[in-house]
C-alpha cells in the first residue's frame, strides 16, 4: 500500500495496513538548531520547504512518510503588487515600509523575522475601487496552464497531493490587518467589505475552475484560513458565516464535480464556532488541530458532525520537546483518535525550536504502529 | 434616554463620530466631564469588555468600541485636565522582546483605558530593563507583559528577576498574557496575574490599583 493510498483509505473510513507517520513542516529556527546540533546536515536546514527536495531527504531522516502541505494552487495575491518602497525613515532606524499589500511595515533594525504592521491602503471605497480591484482580477497569468495540463505525469503517486484552493477570509486579513478588516467591516459603506470578499473570492474560484479544467488529478483541495485565536475566531461567527458561506459552497461544489471529496482547511486557534460554516459547506477535513497550545479538540467536532468531519492533526507538537513518556501518551491518545476512522495523526503545527530530534524520530516510528 | 446613556450605547456600537458628537454636546450643556467619562464612555465599554469575555462580541467590535471611546476620551482629556482629575492607576504595558505581535496588547490597553486607567504603551520588542525603568520613572503599579510567541514568553521570567534585582518587586505586580501564556507559566515564573482575555485583564489591574491605594 502507499501512503497516498493509507491516507485517502483512513479518510474515507476504508481499511489501511497502517497509519502514515504524516508532519507539517518546520520552523527555520528548528532546522537551523537542528544543523547546528549536528543532527541534520547543514545544507538541509536551507531551502527545505514545504514539498521541496530537501523536504523529502529529511523525511527519510527522520522516518516520516509526507507532509499534508503537498499541495499546488495559483497565484492568488494581488497582481499587480503594490511597489514595495520605503515611506520614511525614522530617527532609531526604523524604516516605515509599504510592501506588495499596500501594508505599511516599520522595519527595526536587528528584527530578522517578519516585520510589524503599521498602516494600510485599503480603507474605504475609494481604495478598494481605484487601488485593490483591479489588482484582484483573474487573469491568464494566475494560473500555469501549461504545468497542470501536464500535473498528471509529473505529479507523485505514492503521496496525497493537494490543490490549493487559496482562502476566503484570511488574505482579505493579511492585506488590511486585523485591525483594518474590523473598522472595514464597520465601515460605514455597509456594503463594502462584502464587495471585497466577493471580489477575491471570484477571482480564486475562477483560479480553481481554469486548473481542474486541465485535467489534472488531486487527492485532495486545501484552504488557508488563519482565522482563529486562543479565544475563538478574530470575527463574529454570524458574519463570517454570512460573509462566507457561499463561496465555500460554490468552491467545494466546483471541486466535488471534478471527484475531490475531501476538502481540508488549516486554521490555528480554537476553531470550533466556525465548524458550522465549514462543514455545512463542504469543507470536511480539520486541519492541523491545535491542542498543545490552545487545548483545542478533534473529538467535540466528530461528536457534533458525525463522520462527516475528518481530521488531519490534533497530535500535541509540544511532546516532542519533552521526553519519550510525553510522546508515548500522546501516541496513545492518537491511538483512540484513530479508532473513530476518518482521522490521521500529525503535530498540531509546524514543530518549533526545542523540538527534540531523536523524539520526532521516535514518534515517526510508533506512530507507524497504529492499526487504523 | 439621557446623553450618558445615549454616548454609552453609541460606543457599544462603535459609532465613533457621533460618540465624539455627544460627549462634546454633554460638556456643551454643562455636564460634569468627569461624569461624561465614569457614567457615559466607561460604563459602554464595560459592557463590551465583558461581552468580549463571554464570545458575544468579537474582536472587531471591541476595536471599533475602542476607537468611538477614543474619540470621546479625546474631546473630554483638556477639560479633565485642567480639572486635576487624575487617573486610577497606571501601566506600563508592552509586547516582550523578539515579539511583534499588538492586537492583543492593544486590546488589553483599551480595556484598561476604559476602566479609567492610564496606560503607558510601550510598544512591542519592549526589553525587560525598559519594562523596570519605565515602571520606576513613572511610577506604575503594574508591568504588564503581553508574547505571542512559544519562543518569546521566557522574556516575562526576565521582567520578574529583573524587578526583583531592582527592588521594586514588592511595590510593582507584574501581570502576563497572550497566546501561549496560561496560568502554570505565571505561577512558574513567579508574576502575579495572568488572564486570558483583555476585559478580565483590566479587571484585575483595576483591583490591583485599588488595593494599592492609587
Ligand atoms: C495576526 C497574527 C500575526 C500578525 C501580527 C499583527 C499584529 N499587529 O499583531 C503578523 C502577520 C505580523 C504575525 C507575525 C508572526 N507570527 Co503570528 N499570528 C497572528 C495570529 C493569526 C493572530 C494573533 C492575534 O492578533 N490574535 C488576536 C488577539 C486579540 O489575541 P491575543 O493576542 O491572544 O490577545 C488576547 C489574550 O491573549 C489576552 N492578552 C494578550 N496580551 C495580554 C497581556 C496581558 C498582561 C494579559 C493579562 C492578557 C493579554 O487578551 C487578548 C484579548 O482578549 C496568531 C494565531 C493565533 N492562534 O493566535 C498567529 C501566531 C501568534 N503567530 C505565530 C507566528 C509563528 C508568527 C511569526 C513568527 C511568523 C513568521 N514566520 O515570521 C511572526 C512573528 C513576528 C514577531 N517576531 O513577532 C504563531 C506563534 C506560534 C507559537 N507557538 O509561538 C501563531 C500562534 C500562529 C501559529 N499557530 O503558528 N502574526
Amino acid at each position: 500500500m502507499t501512503n497516498r493510498e493509507r491516507a485517502m483509505n483512513i479518510l474515507h473510513f476504508r481499511p489501511a495496513d497502517r497509519m502514515p507517520a504524516v508532519h507539517f513542516g518546520y520552523w527555520q529556527e528548528l532546522l537551523d538548531e537542528w544543523a547546528a546540533q549536528g543532527k541534520i546536515p547543514a545544507d538541509l536546514a536551507e531551502g527545505n520547504f514545504d514539498g521541496s527536495a530537501k523536504e523529502a531527504e529529511l523525511d527519510r531522516l527522520i522516518g516520516w512518510d509526507f507532509n499534508w502541505y503537498r499541495t499546488y494552487g495559483s497565484s492568488n495575491h494581488l497582481a499587480p503588487g503594490f511597489e514595495t518602497k520605503v515611506i520614511e525613515t525614522l530617527p532609531d532606524g526604523t524604516r516605515r515600509v509599504q510592501n506588495a499589500d499596500g501594508i505599511i511595515e516599520r522595519i527595526k533594525p536587528g528584527i530578522t523575522s517578519i516585520p510589524s504592521e503599521d498602516d494600510y491602503l485599503l480603507k474605504d471605497r475609494e481604495a478598494f475601487e481605484k487601488l485593490y480591484k483591479p489588482r484582484m482580477q483573474y487573469m491568464p497569468g494566475r494560473v500555469d496552464l501549461e504545468f497542470y495540463s501536464r500535473f498528471n505525469e509529473i505529479r507523485p503517486y505514492d503521496v496525497p497531493v493537494g490543490l490549493h484552493l487559496g482562502s476566503v477570509m484570511g488574505n482579505i486579513r493579511n492585506i488590511t490587518t486585523v485591525t483594518g478588516m474590523s473598522y472595514l467591516l464597520y465601515s460605514e459603506d455597509e456594503e463594502l467589505f462584502a464587495d471585497i470578499v466577493d471580489t477575491y473570492a471570484e477571482m480564486q474560484y475562477k483560479c480553481a475552475e481554469a486548473i481542474l479544467q486541465t485535467g489534472a488529478k488531486f487527492d485532495f483541495a486545501h484552504y488557508w484560513e488563519d482565522i482563529c485565536f486562543k479565544n475563538g475566531p478574530l470575527m463574529s461567527p454570524a458574519v463570517f458565516d454570512e460573509l462566507c458561506a457561499k463561496h465555500y459552497k460554490k468552491r467545494n461544489d466546483l471541486c466535488r464535480r471534478y471527484g475531490i471529496d475531501v476538502i481540508s482547511l488549516d486554521c490555528d486557534g480554537v476553531i470550533g464556532k466556525l465548524l458550522p460554516t465549514w462543514v455545512e459547506n463542504g469543507v470536511n477535513t480539520m486541519f492541523p488541530i491545535e491542542v498543545g497550545v490552545w487545548g483545542d479538540q478533534f473529538e467535540p467536532a466528530r461528536m457534533k458532525f458525525g463522520k462527516e468531519v475528518l481530521g488531519v492533526g490534533g497530535m500535541d507538537k509540544t511532546a516532542l520537546r519533552e521526553d519519550r513518556a510525553a510522546v508515548d501518551r500522546e501516541i496513545e491518545r492518537m491511538r483512540r483518535l484513530a479508532s473513530l476512522g476518518g482521522f490521521i495523526p500529525c503535530p498540531d503545527h509546524r514543530l518549533m525550536p526545542g523540538t527534540k530530534f531523536e523524539l520526532v524520530q521516535y514518534y515517526a516510528e510508533k506512530i507507524k504502529e497504529i492499526r487504523p | 434616554m439621557s446623553i450618558l446613556e445615549e454616548i454609552s450605547e453609541n460606543l457599544q456600537k462603535g459609532r465613533a463620530k457621533v460618540v465624539k458628537e455627544l460627549v462634546q454636546n454633554a460638556v456643551d450643556s454643562g455636564v460634569d466631564p468627569e461624569t461624561v467619562l465614569k457614567e457615559g464612555l466607561l460604563p459602554g465599554m464595560s459592557v463590551i469588555g465583558e461581552r468580549f469575555k463571554n464570545n458575544e462580541v468579537y474582536v472587531p467590535e471591541v476595536l471599533v468600541a475602542a476607537r468611538a471611546m477614543n474619540m470621546g476620551a479625546q474631546v473630554l482629556k483638556p477639560y479633565l485636565e485642567r480639572a486635576g482629575i487624575k487617573a486610577a492607576g497606571k501601566i506600563c504595558l508592552g509586547t516582550v522582546q523578539g515579539d511583534l505581535h499588538d492586537i492583543g496588547k492593544n486590546l488589553v490597553k483599551m480595556m484598561m483605558e476604559g476602566k479609567g486607567l492610564e496606560v503607558v504603551d510601550l510598544g512591542t520588542d519592549v526589553s525587560p530593563d525598559t519594562f523596570i525603568r519605565t515602571a520606576i520613572d513613572q511610577n506604575c503599579q503594574i508591568i504588564a507583559c503581553s508574547a505571542l510567541l512559544t519562543t518569546t514568553m521566557g522574556v516575562m521570567e526576565e521582567v520578574v528577576n529583573k524587578a526583583v534585582e531592582a527592588g521594586i518587586r514588592d511595590r510593582v505586580k507584574i501581570m502576563i498574557g497572550g497566546a501561549p501564556v496560561d496560568e502554570a507559566f505565571c505561577r512558574k515564573i513567579g508574576a502575579d496575574c495572568y488572564t486570558p482575555d483583555a476585559a478580565s485583564a483590566a479587571e484585575a489591574a483595576a483591583g490591583f490599583c485599588a488595593s494599592m491605594g492609587a
